[in-house]
C-alpha cells in the first residue's frame, strides 16, 4: 500500500509540529471591553433589576397606554421610557425582563452546548454505528422547523419556564451537534491528530488536547449566535401567542406585544428590541475577541 | 463516494420514516383532536362523534397511521381531516411558492455571504471586519417580525412603494408579484445571510490557525493566495453545513415571514396543521421538510468530502 | 346624532360616522321610513330627518356603482376553511357563505328578518308551525332550479346522529320539516317559538343544493359564483349574472385572511385590502389618523366572560364568585383595553343591544374592594388558578387586570396562559376557572338558552337553576309585553347574582374599511355588520 509509506513519511514531519495551537493570554480590544461592560451591566440587572425598578412588572397604571418617554402620571410616578400597550411601565419591565430573557437564554444555550458538543464530538471520534445512530436521531429533530417543535412542546407540556428551557435546549442541541460533529471530523483527519495517534496518545488525550481546543473557536462564535437564536426563538413563540407566561416580562414578547405602537409613533417596541440588541451584540463582540486572540495569532502575522 | 451517497439516500428514507412516526405521535398526544378544534365552542358529544365517524377519526391511531403510510406508497397523500380538501391540492401551490422564495433568497444570500465572510476573514480586526461584524450582529439580534413590520410601515404604509402583503394572487402581473415579494425576500436574506457570513469568517480563521497554513506562511505564500487556495477549501466542510441548515430553514422555518406577508407557503401550513391536529396534513409537510433537509445535508456532506480529500478515507 | 341649526339639514349636517350609517342603510335597501326612525331616535325632528333622508337618497343614487373588486381580509384562515354552512365557525366562512349562498330569510340591521329565498313566511297563532313560501325562478350556479327539495335537504343536515352541524341545538325544537309542495315547506315545532325565522337567518342555515356532499365546489344560489377556492390561501368570487334579484354591486370579491393583526392593519393602510375584520383596539388611533380609511364599530351583545365552574372549588363557593365580581374594574376595561369600543358588562349576557328584552333596571355592579375583601374572607380562599387563552381580543389583558385587583384583596390569582388551539375541547368547561367569549345571538332567549339553561350543553359554569329553565321555556309563549319584560328581568337578575359567570364587558365588533367601499351594514350579530356585506358593498372610486 502506498498509503502506508506516505503516512510514515508524513508522521515524521508532523512530529515536529506543535500539538495544538499555542494558548495566548486573552487581550481584549476596546470593542471587546465595551462588550464586557454591557454584558456585565445586564448580568447585574439580572440580579438587581427587579429591586431597582420603579414599578412591578405586572403593575398596570391608571393613566394611559403608549405614553411617550419621560411621561409623568399623577400620583403614580415617572415613566422614563413611557408605558406599554396595557399601561405598564416599560423601563421597569425591561429591568425585570433581563432576568427572564438572559436567564432562559443562558441556561438553554449552555444545555444545548453540553449535550450537543459531547454527542457531536463523540460521534466524530467514534464514527461507525454510534455516529450513524446519533446523526439520524439528530436529523429527525433538526429537519423539523424549531417553531413547530416549540408549538408541540408548549401544547403538550404547557409554557412554563422549565419547559421553554428544555425545548430550546433540545432544539439547539441538535444544531450544535451537527457543527461539533463536522468540526470534530475535520480535526480528526488533521495532520497533528494523526501525528498524535502515531505517537500513541490515548483517545481521551486527543479529544481534550487536540479536538476540543481546535473546535473551541468556531463553537464560541456559534455560541454567541445560538444565544441570540434562543432569545429570538422565545420571542417567535410569543408571535404564535405562546411563550413566557403573562404578566412576566421578557424582551422578545415585549417587542411583539407593542409592535402596533410603531404604526403611530410609539417607541414601546423599540426599547426592548434595543435591550436584546445591546446584550446579544455585546456577547458576540466578546466572542470575537476571544476567537481572535486564541486563533488569530497567525492571522495577525498575516496582516 | 457513489456507495456513500447511495448509503446516505437509504439512511435518508429511514430518517423520513422516523420523522413520520415521531410527528404522528407528537401531534396525537396534544390536547384535543381535529373534531374538537373544528367544531370549537359549539361542539356537542353527538356532533363530535358524527364528525369523527365521517372523517375516519374513530379508527385506532395505529390504523390511521397505517392508512396514511399505505397511501404514501401509492402516492396518495389523503385528505385534510379539518377542511376535507385533498392534501395534494392544499400543498401543490404552496410548494411552488415556498421553493420560489427559498430559491431566490438562496441565490442572492449564499454567494453574498461567502464573499463577505471571506472578506472579513482576510482582514480580521480591520474596519471592514468590524463593520461586517457589527452589521450582521445588529441585524440578527432583532426579531424578524420587528424587521418585517418596520419595513412594511416604511415602504408600504408611509412611502407606498411596495405592497404590504405578498398573496401571490394569480391575477397579479409578473412585476406586481416581484414587487410584492421584495420585502419578504429582504427580511429573509437579512436573517440567513448574517449567520452564514459569521460562520464563513469563523471557519476560515479557524483553518488559518492550522499548522500547515503556518507552514505556508513561513514559506512566504501571499495571504490572499493562502485564503483563497488553501484556507477556504479546508473550511468548506463547516461552511456548507451552515449553508445547508440555513437553506433547510428557508423551506420549513419561515412561518413568521409567511404570516406577516400573508405569503401562502408550507411553513405556515404545517403550523396550521398542528394547530388543528390535522394529522395527514402535518405528515405531508413533515415529509417535504425532512426530505429537503436530507437532500441538502447529503449535498453538504458530499461537498465537504470533495473539498477535503482526507475525509474520503477516514481512518 | 346631532343636526346643525338653521336651514333645512342635509346629509352633510351629520357626523362622518352617522353619514356612513345613513348612506349604507339606504344603499342596502333599508326603507326611508326606517332610516328616518334612526334619525329621529337620535334627536332629529320629522322635517329634519325627512330632509336628511332625501338628500342622502340622492347622494346614494349618485354613489352606488356596479363593478370593481373588493378585497376583504379576515383574521383567521387555514386548511379548516369550509364552504359547508353547517360547519361554519369563522368569519371567513360566514363571509364566503354570504357571497355564495342565500338563506330562507335574512337579517335587517336591527336583527329583524326579511324574506330572502322564502318569499313569505308566517306562523300559526301559537307559533307552533311556520310556513315558508319559496321564491320561484331562482337557479343554482349550475343552472338547476331551486325548489323545496333543496330546502328539505339543507334543513335535514341539522338533524340526526350523522349530523356534524354546529347549529343543531338551535333548531332542535323543530319536530319535523314538511315538504308541502314544490315551493312550500313547513316547520312543525315541538313547542311555541316565535323566533324561528331569526335562527334560520344565521349562517349555518344557508340553502345548498339537494344532495351536496362535496364542499370543495358546492352549488349555491348566492350573488357570487366561486371562481377560485384554496382553503387557507384565498377565494375569488365573481358576479352571478343570473342572480334572482338586482345582483351584487361588486364584480368580484377576493376573500382571504392576514392572521397577523399588525400586518392586517398595515395592508389596509397601504391600500392592499379594502375591508378588514378584527381591528385591534390599540390600532384605532393609527386608523383614525390615516387618510382614506376608517373604523367600523358596531355595538353588540358579544362578551368576554370569566368562568368559575360551579361544580368544583373555588367556583362552588358563592362568596368567592361574588368577590371576583366585585374586583372587576369594568369601566377601566372598556376604556383601556377595549379603547372605548365596548360597553360595561353587568355579569349579564344580555345588554342594550338586545333591545326591549334587556333589563336596564338592574344596577351595574361597581368595583368595590371592601365588599370583595369581605366575601373573599368569608370564602376562606387565598389562592386560585385561571386558565387563559386569547379567545377574543383583550381577554388576557382583562385577566391581567383582574390579577392585580385580586392581589389587593389578598388573593393570589395564578394565570396559566394556554394555546388557543384545543382550548374549547380541553380547557373550557373542564378546568375550575377559565375564560370564554360569546358572539351576540339573534334574541335574548336564544343567548340565555344556549349558555345559561340548566341543561344547555354550553352552560360555561355548569350553573343549573331550575327557575331559569322554567322561565326560558315559558317566556317564549308569552305575548304580553309587560309580563315578558318582567320574566326577562327575573332571568337576568338570576344570572347576574347567582351564576358562576363574570361578564365585565361587552365588546363592539370592531373592524375597519377603506373610504372607497360603502354599503357595509350595522347588524350587530357579527363582524362588518353581521357578515351581510358581500352582496351590498360597493366601490365609490370606479
Amino acid at each position: 500500500m502506498t498509503d502506508a509509506t506516505a503516512n510514515t513519511e508524513e508522521s515524521t514531519i508532523y512530529d515536529e509540529l506543535p500539538d495544538a495551537p499555542p494558548k495566548k493570554k486573552l487581550e481584549l480590544t476596546w470593542v471587546g471591553k465595551l462588550g464586557v461592560t454591557v454584558v456585565v451591566f445586564w448580568l447585574i440587572m439580572v440580579f438587581v433589576g427587579p429591586y431597582i425598578a420603579p414599578f412591578h412588572e405586572a403593575d398596570i397604571m391608571a393613566y394611559d397606554s403608549y405614553m411617550p418617554i419621560f411621561s409623568t402620571t399623577e400620583g403614580e410616578g415617572f415613566h422614563l421610557l413611557g408605558t406599554d400597550y396595557i399601561e405598564r411601565d416599560i423601563f421597569s419591565r425591561i429591568l425585570w425582563g433581563a432576568r427572564t430573557t438572559i436567564g432562559i437564554a443562558f441556561t438553554a444555550t449552555l444545555m444545548a452546548y453540553a449535550v450537543g458538543v459531547s454527542l457531536g464530538i463523540a460521534a466524530a471520534v467514534a464514527g461507525g454505528w454510534l455516529d450513524i445512530g446519533l446523526s439520524r436521531a439528530n436529523d429527525a429533530i433538526i429537519s423539523l422547523p424549531s417553531i413547530m417543535l416549540g408549538l408541540l412542546a408548549v401544547n403538550a407540556f404547557g409554557s412554563s419556564i422549565p419547559t421553554l428551557i428544555m425545548t430550546a435546549g433540545a432544539i439547539y442541541a441538535a444544531s450544535v451537534f451537527r457543527i461539533a460533529r463536522a468540526l470534530g471530523q475535520d480535526i480528526m483527519v488533521m495532520d497533528f491528530v494523526e501525528a498524535a495517534r502515531v505517537r500513541g496518545e490515548t483517545m481521551q488525550w486527543i479529544i481534550f488536547r487536540e479536538v476540543l481546543p481546535n473546535a473551541a473557536m468556531p463553537l464560541a462564535t456559534d455560541f454567541g449566535l445560538r444565544l441570540v437564536f434562543v432569545v429570538l426563538f422565545i420571542s417567535s413563540l410569543s408571535f404564535l401567542g405562546l411563550g413566557i407566561q403573562p404578566p412576566m416580562a421578557d424582551w422578545g414578547s415585549m417587542v411583539r406585544q407593542n409592535l402596533e405602537g410603531l404604526g403611530y409613533g410609539s417607541y414601546a417596541a423599540v426599547w426592548p428590541a434595543l435591550a436584546i440588541a445591546t446584550f446579544t451584540i455585546s456577547i458576540n463582540l466578546i466572542v470575537d475577541d476571544i476567537s481572535a486572540s486564541s486563533g488569530g495569532s497567525l492571522a495577525k502575522k498575516m496582516i | 463516494m457513489q456507495r456513500m451517497v447511495i448509503q446516505r439516500i437509504i439512511i435518508g428514507f429511514i430518517t423520513l420514516w422516523v420523522v413520520s412516526v415521531l410527528v404522528f405521535i407528537g401531534t396525537s398526544i396534544l390536547p384535543g383532536d381535529v373534531a374538537e378544534i373544528v367544531l370549537g365552542q359549539t361542539a356537542t358529544p353527538e356532533s363530535l362523534a358524527a364528525y369523527r365517524a365521517e372523517r375516519g377519526l374513530d379508527q385506532p391511531l395505529y390504523m390511521q397511521y397505517l392508512t396514511w403510510l399505505g397511501g404514501m406508497f401509492t402516492g396518495d397523500l389523503g385528505t385534510s381531516k379539518a377542511g376535507g380538501a385533498s392534501i395534494s391540492s392544499l400543498i401543490s401551490g404552496r410548494f411552488g411558492n415556498t421553493m420560489l422564495l427559498a430559491g431566490i433568497v438562496a441565490i442572492i444570500s449564499v454567494p453574498m455571504s461567502v464573499v463577505l465572510g471571506l472578506l472579513a476573514a482576510m482582514y480580521p480586526g480591520t474596519w471592514i471586519d468590524r463593520i461586517l461584524t457589527f452589521g450582521t450582529l445588529s441585524l440578527i439580534s432583532v426579531p424578524e417580525f420587528f424587521i418585517a413590520t418596520f419595513m412594511v410601515l416604511i415602504f408600504a404604509v408611509q412611502l407606498q412603494w411596495l405592497p404590504a402583503i405578498a398573496t401571490m394572487s394569480p391575477e397579479a402581473s409578473f412585476w406586481e408579484t416581484i414587487g410584492s415579494m421584495a420585502m419578504p425576500l429582504i427580511t429573509l436574506i437579512i436573517v440567513v445571510a448574517a449567520q452564514m457570513i459569521r460562520m464563513t469568517r469563523a471557519g476560515i480563521l479557524n483553518v488559518m490557525n492550522s499548522p500547515y497554513i503556518e507552514m505556508a506562511i513561513l514559506k512566504g505564500v501571499k495571504r490572499k493566495r493562502i485564503i483563497l487556495r488553501h484556507a477556504f477549501y479546508n473550511a468548506i466542510g463547516p461552511i456548507v453545513n451552515v449553508i445547508a441548515l440555513n437553506l433547510a430553514y428557508l423551506v420549513s422555518g419561515v412561518v413568521i415571514v409567511e404570516t406577516i406577508f400573508a405569503y401562502p407557503g408550507l411553513a405556515k401550513l404545517m403550523i396550521d396543521g398542528v394547530q388543528t391536529r390535522d394529522l395527514p396534513l402535518v405528515q405531508a409537510c413533515a415529509m417535504i421538510f425532512c426530505g429537503t433537509y436530507v437532500i441538502l445535508i447529503i449535498m453538504a456532506d458530499v461537498a465537504a468530502i470533495l473539498s477535503n480529500p482526507r475525509l474520503r478515507n477516514p481512518k | 346624532m346631532t343636526e346643525s341649526k338653521g336651514k333645512s339639514p342635509t346629509i352633510n349636517s351629520l357626523s362622518h360616522t352617522d353619514q356612513d350609517m345613513v348612506k349604507s342603510g339606504l344603499s342596502r335597501g333599508v326603507s326611508r321610513r326606517v332610516v328616518m326612525g334612526w334619525l329621529m331616535a337620535g334627536g332629529a325632528t320629522v322635517a329634519g330627518a325627512g330632509s336628511i333622508v332625501a338628500s342622502a337618497t340622492k347622494a346614494v343614487a349618485a354613489m352606488a356603482q356596479k363593478g370593481g373588486t373588493i378585497k376583504f381580509a379576515s383574521d383567521l384562515h387555514g386548511p379548516s376553511d369550509t364552504l359547508d354552512p353547517g360547519l361554519n365557525t369563522s368569519t371567513i366562512d360566514y363571509s364566503r357563505g354570504r357571497a355564495h349562498y342565500n338563506g330562507l330569510v335574512q337579517f335587517n340591521d336591527d336583527t329583524s328578518v326579511r324574506p330572502e329565498l322564502a318569499e313569505e313566511f308566517s306562523s300559526n297563532a301559537d307559533n307552533t308551525e311556520w310556513t315558508f313560501k319559496l321564491r320561484q325562478g331562482v337557479t343554482f350556479h349550475d343552472g338547476s332550479s331551486f325548489t323545496a327539495d333543496d330546502v328539505m335537504y339543507s334543513m335535514g343536515r341539522h338533524y340526526g346522529e350523522k349530523s356534524t352541524s354546529t347549529a343543531k341545538t338551535l333548531v332542535s325544537d323543530v319536530a319535523e320539516w314538511v315538504r308541502v309542495d314544490e315551493y312550500t315547506v313547513k316547520a312543525k315545532m315541538s313547542g311555541p317559538n316565535g323566533d324561528l325565522p331569526k335562527i334560520l337567518a344565521t349562517s349555518q342555515f344557508k340553502i345548498i343544493k339537494d344532495g351536496t356532499t362535496d364542499f370543495q365546489n358546492p352549488m349555491g344560489t348566492g350573488p357570487f359564483k366561486l371562481a377560485d377556492y384554496q382553503p387557507g390561501v384565498r377565494s375569488l368570487h365573481t358576479r352571478n349574472e343570473d342572480y334572482w334579484r338586482d345582483g351584487p354591486n361588486a364584480d368580484s370579491l377576493e376573500i382571504f385572511a392576514i392572521t397577523d393583526k399588525v400586518a392586517r392593519t398595515s395592508a389596509l393602510l397601504s391600500g392592499d385590502i379594502d375591508l378588514m375584520q378584527g381591528l385591534d383596539p390599540k390600532a384605532i388611533p393609527q386608523i383614525e389618523s390615516a387618510p382614506g380609511v376608517g373604523i367600523w364599530s358596531v355595538a353588540s351583545g358579544a362578551y368576554i366572560g370569566i368562568v368559575c365552574m360551579t361544580n368544583t372549588s373555588p367556583g362552588d363557593n358563592k362568596d368567592f364568585v361574588l368577590a371576583m365580581k366585585y374586583i372587576q374594574r369594568r369601566e377601566k376595561i372598556v376604556r383601556s383595553i377595549l379603547k372605548g369600543q365596548g360597553t360595561v358588562g353587568n355579569d349579564n349576557p344580555i345588554n342594550a343591544a338586545y333591545g326591549p328584552d334587556f333589563c336596564s333596571d338592574l344596577p351595574i355592579r361597581q368595583h368595590d374592594l371592601d365588599k370583595a375583601k369581605f366575601h373573599l374572607k368569608k370564602s376562606g380562599i387565598t389562592e386560585a388558578t385561571i386558565q387563559v387563552a386569547e379567545v377574543a381580543p383583550g381577554t388576557t389583558d382583562v385577566v391581567l387586570l383582574m390579577q392585580r385587583e385580586a392581589q389587593k384583596i389578598g388573593l393570589k390569582l395564578n394565570i396559566n396562559k394556554v394555546p388557543n388551539d384545543g382550548y374549547w375541547g380541553a380547557v373550557w368547561m373542564k378546568t375550575p376557572m377559565n375564560v370564554t367569549t360569546w358572539n351576540m345571538r339573534p334574541t335574548a332567549n336564544v343567548m340565555m338558552n344556549l349558555a345559561f339553561a340548566p341543561d344547555a350543553p354550553w352552560n360555561d359554569s355548569l350553573w343549573a337553576n331550575e327557575r331559569m329553565g322554567q322561565l326560558l321555556v315559558e317566556s317564549r309563549a308569552v305575548t304580553d309585553a309587560a309580563l315578558r319584560h318582567e320574566m326577562y328581568c327575573e332571568m337576568q337578575t338570576l344570572i347576574s347574582e347567582n351564576s358562576g359567570m363574570i361578564i365585565p364587558a361587552h365588546r363592539n365588533y370592531l373592524d375597519a374599511k377603506s373610504d372607497n367601499v360603502e354599503g357595509i351594514g350595522t347588524m350587530p350579530l357579527g363582524s362588518l355588520g353581521g357578515y351581510e356585506w358581500p352582496e351590498f358593498a360597493f366601490r365609490t372610486d370606479l
